[in-house]
Order: C-alpha cells, then sequence, then structure tokens
C-alpha cells in the first residue's frame, strides 16, 4: 500500500543563539521550504527560537541502545568523501517535549561510520538513542528570518497565562 | 504628528481610511478562520489559523487607532455595526472558496499589504508609522508563506494549476479595488500622512505579475477594478455579519 503522505522532516530548535539545537517534534511537507514554514508553524508560536532546522527523516540514521546491542549497521561505501555528521542523542528515560538534544558533530563517510564516531567522541553513557545525520541535509533558517518569522511571537500577550482571565 | 495634533480638517478622512484597513483585516482574518478543522492537511489547519489571528490582532490595530481618534470601541465596531457601515474592500468578505482560491485572495492581499506598509512606515502621523512597522515584520511570513502556496498549485498538478487560474480569473477585479482610493484619501496623501494607493498599483503588479507568470499562470488583463466605492457591498458581507455577529448580538451586555 503506497502512502500518499507528505514526506517527514525532523524539526530541531535553538532557542537562543549559541545554545544548543533540540529536536522539537516532526512535520509533513513537500519540500525544505514548506517544512521550515512547518516548523515555524506547528512548534514555535509560543517557544523562543532563535534558528530552525528542518532535516528529512529519511536522511537521519537512528538507533536505540538495544538496537544497538545486536550490532551495529554495516558500512555500505568505504570511500566516500568524509562530511560533517550532526549527532543527537537521547541520555535520559524522561519525556520531555524534545526527544533528542544535541550532542556535536563527526566527520565521517557514511551514516553508519558517522554512527560509530559518534559511538566514540561521545563516550558517555547511558545512552537510549542516537541520531546522525549530515550537515548537508539540514535545511536552515537565516539570520534576517528572527525579524519576520520569530520575533512577533516574543510580544504577543497570548503566551503568557496571566492574560487569561479565568472565574471560579 | 498624532491624534491631538491632526489638523481637524483631516480627522474624519482619516478615521475612514483607518476603518477601511481595519474592517479588510477583520474580514480576511475572519474568512481565513472557517478552514480552522477543515483545511486539507494539519500544518496547514494550524498555519490559517496562525494567520487568521494575527490578521485579527492587525485589525486590532487598527480599530486601536480609529478609537484614539474618534473614540470608537473595536468591539462596537466589529459585533454591532451593520453591513452599511462596514468599509472594506469587497474581495475581503469574498466567502473561502476551494484552497487555492483562499491562498490566491492571500495572496494578492499580501502583496498589496505589503506596497502600502512599507510607506505607511514614513507616514507623518506617528500611530500610523508604528503600526506599519509591527504589522509588516509578520507580513512578510504572510507573503512568504502565501507566495509559496501559489508556486506550488501554480506548477504542481493538472487540478491545481486549474483551480489556482480558476481563483484568480475571479479574483483579479476585486483585488484590483485595494488600489480605489477613498473619497477623503486625496486630503491625507498631500499631508503625508498616506501614499497614494491608486499610485501603488504598479508597483504591486510588477510584483505579482512575474511571480504569477512563473507560476505557471496566466495573469487577467482587466483593469477596472469590480467596485469603487466601499459603501457598494455585496451580499457576502451580510451573511458573513450574521455569523460573525450572532453570539455578541444575542447578549449585548455580556462581559467578554
Amino acid at each position: 500500500m503506497s502512502d500518499t503522505q507528505w514526506p517527514t522532516y525532523e524539526v530541531f530548535i535553538q532557542d537562543r543563539p549559541e545554545r544548543p539545537y533540540r529536536n522539537a517534534g516532526s512535520v509533513h511537507a513537500v519540500d525544505p521550504e514548506m517544512a521550515v514554514l512547518n516548523a515555524r508553524t506547528v512548534f514555535v508560536r509560543r517557544p523562543a527560537c532563535h534558528s530552525l532546522w528542518v532535516v528529512p527523516a529519511a536522511s537521519i540514521l537512528a538507533r536505540t541502545a538495544e538496537e544497538l546491542e545486536h550490532g551495529l549497521p554495516e558500512i555500505a561505501d568505504e570511500n566516500g568523501p568524509e562530511e560533517t555528521y550532526h549527532v543527537f542523542r537521547k541520555t535520559n528515560q524522561r519525556r520531555g517535549i524534545t526527544y533528542v538534544d544535541q550532542a556535536g558533530e563527526v566527520e565521517a563517510s557514511s551514516p553508519e561510520a558517522a554512527l560509530r564516531a559518534a559511538l566514540e567522541a561521545f563516550p558517555e553513557r547511558p545512552v537510549y538513542v542516537w541520531w546522525v545525520f549530515p550537515a548537508s541535509a539540514i535545511t536552515a533558517t537565516a539570520e534576517d528570518d528572527v525579524d519576520s518569522l520569530f520575533a512577533p511571537a516574543r510580544e504577543k500577550t497570548y503566551r503568557q497565562q496571566s492574560q487569561y482571565r479565568t472565574t471560579i | 504628528m498624532n491624534e491631538k495634533t491632526l489638523d481637524s480638517a483631516l480627522r474624519q478622512p482619516l478615521a475612514d481610511r483607518l476603518l477601511a484597513l481595519a474592517d479588510d483585516e477583520m474580514l480576511l482574518g475572519h474568512r481565513n478562520s472557517e478552514w480552522t478543522g477543515h483545511a486539507p492537511i494539519l500544518e496547514e489547519d494550524i498555519a490559517i489559523a496562525n494567520l487568521a489571528q494575527d490578521e485579527m490582532g492587525h485589525a486590532s490595530l487598527w480599530y486601536g487607532a480609529h478609537g484614539a481618534l474618534t473614540g470608537s470601541d473595536a468591539d462596537q465596531l466589529v459585533f454591532f455595526r451593520d453591513a452599511s457601515g462596514y468599509r472594506n474592500s469587497q474581495l475581503t468578505a469574498l466567502p473561502k472558496g476551494d484552497w487555492a482560491f483562499t491562498l490566491m485572495r492571500q495572496y494578492l492581499f499580501d502583496a498589496a499589504e505589503l506596497c502600502w506598509l512599507e510607506r505607511l512606515k514614513r507616514s507623518q502621523y506617528q500611530p500610523i508609522a508604528d503600526i506599519a512597522a509591527k504589522v509588516e515584520r509578520e507580513e512578510a511570513y504572510h507573503y512568504r508563506h502565501s507566495s509559496a502556496w501559489i508556486r506550488r498549485l501554480g506548477l504542481g498538478t493538472e487540478e491545481s494549476k486549474q483551480r489556482s487560474q480558476a481563483a484568480l480569473d475571479e479574483l483579479w477585479v476585486y483585488a484590483l479595488q485595494l488600489f480605489v482610493p477613498l473619497p477623503g484619501d486625496a486630503a491625507l496623501v498631500e499631508a503625508g500622512i498616506i501614499p497614494n494607493f491608486r499610485r501603488l498599483q504598479s508597483v504591486w503588479e510588477g510584483r505579482v505579475r512575474p511571480y504569477l507568470i512563473t507560476s505557471g499562470l496566466e495573469v487577467p488583463l482587466e483593469t477596472t477594478a469590480a467596485a469603487t466605492s466601499r459603501q457598494d457591498q455585496l451580499p457576502h458581507l451580510a451573511e458573513l455579519l450574521a455569523e460573525m455577529q450572532e453570539v455578541a448580538r444575542k447578549d449585548p451586555e455580556a462581559q467578554w
């Protein structure tokens, strides 16, 4: 049965400059530009945001700790050029609004190689879920998008609970 | 200048112009809100509700400026004025139609609004300049969203192209009314309070024509607006108000 849904993009939000990106959830979209607009719509109405990334879910290699116990994924292509991969991980069992947090970057020639490099580069445990994806898969908002996409929400009073009168 | 220093001869023309700006935003926001729960996809349901909320926010700013000038109350204006008192363009009272119609109306309006906001930011009337600066930031996002959709609908499937073309064919003459000046506008233009809306039409066409063409659509050739007076309203307005005002009118004394 074919899936008629639009492709999924994972959304990462950096709430202030210099802070790590955090996975906020996912959106369906036809292409990266619509993914950025949809992500802003769905995830950045109330929360603060300085920069937003969208990454096609298909570009993310994800493994849980249990899956890794059964072995690492095979490296298909040993000889590709190296590129930067971002590494995200879930380090606690708390159910939070975000799923994985940013660990850092590794250089690798394939997603599977990037995962191996990440396991070594970030030795702290436990890690429950690993995500790696190439930096080239990211569509990011630009510095001048802050003013039109993110700044207006900061001044909206509907974000504040104190603005809703309730009667008891 | 502000409401205290404004020349008394300009008060009524300015109030009329502010009301026109506010009414257009309010009704556009209302029509967009009709998609809530019915949009073709979840993310767009949220987006269109978001847009509607922004537009009502903008309307509220323009009604506020009107109130500072005339003592009017926004809730009274919105919920207790009859159709004969509204000063929207016919464009914004048209029913929402299909998704292509809504997005095409939004695109034509957003492109027009950016033209006048650019100039209203430099208004000699300070409250207008402040509001325009605030509204423009959000409008940039609205324009990005509606123009993205127009391109994708126009260059999408045979059906999306047909529906977008049908929408454009119907909406073009209504959009032209956005540039028909109000009777009192000339004095406001002279005082540097508003731009000449008739001259903005060519700026607007310079932007939307090429964009629509590269989106695979044909731009209508009509040059005459659907209406030349904002006192000239279609039956759609009364239908819209009957629904929008129903709850408020049921109990005019209610506290909200």
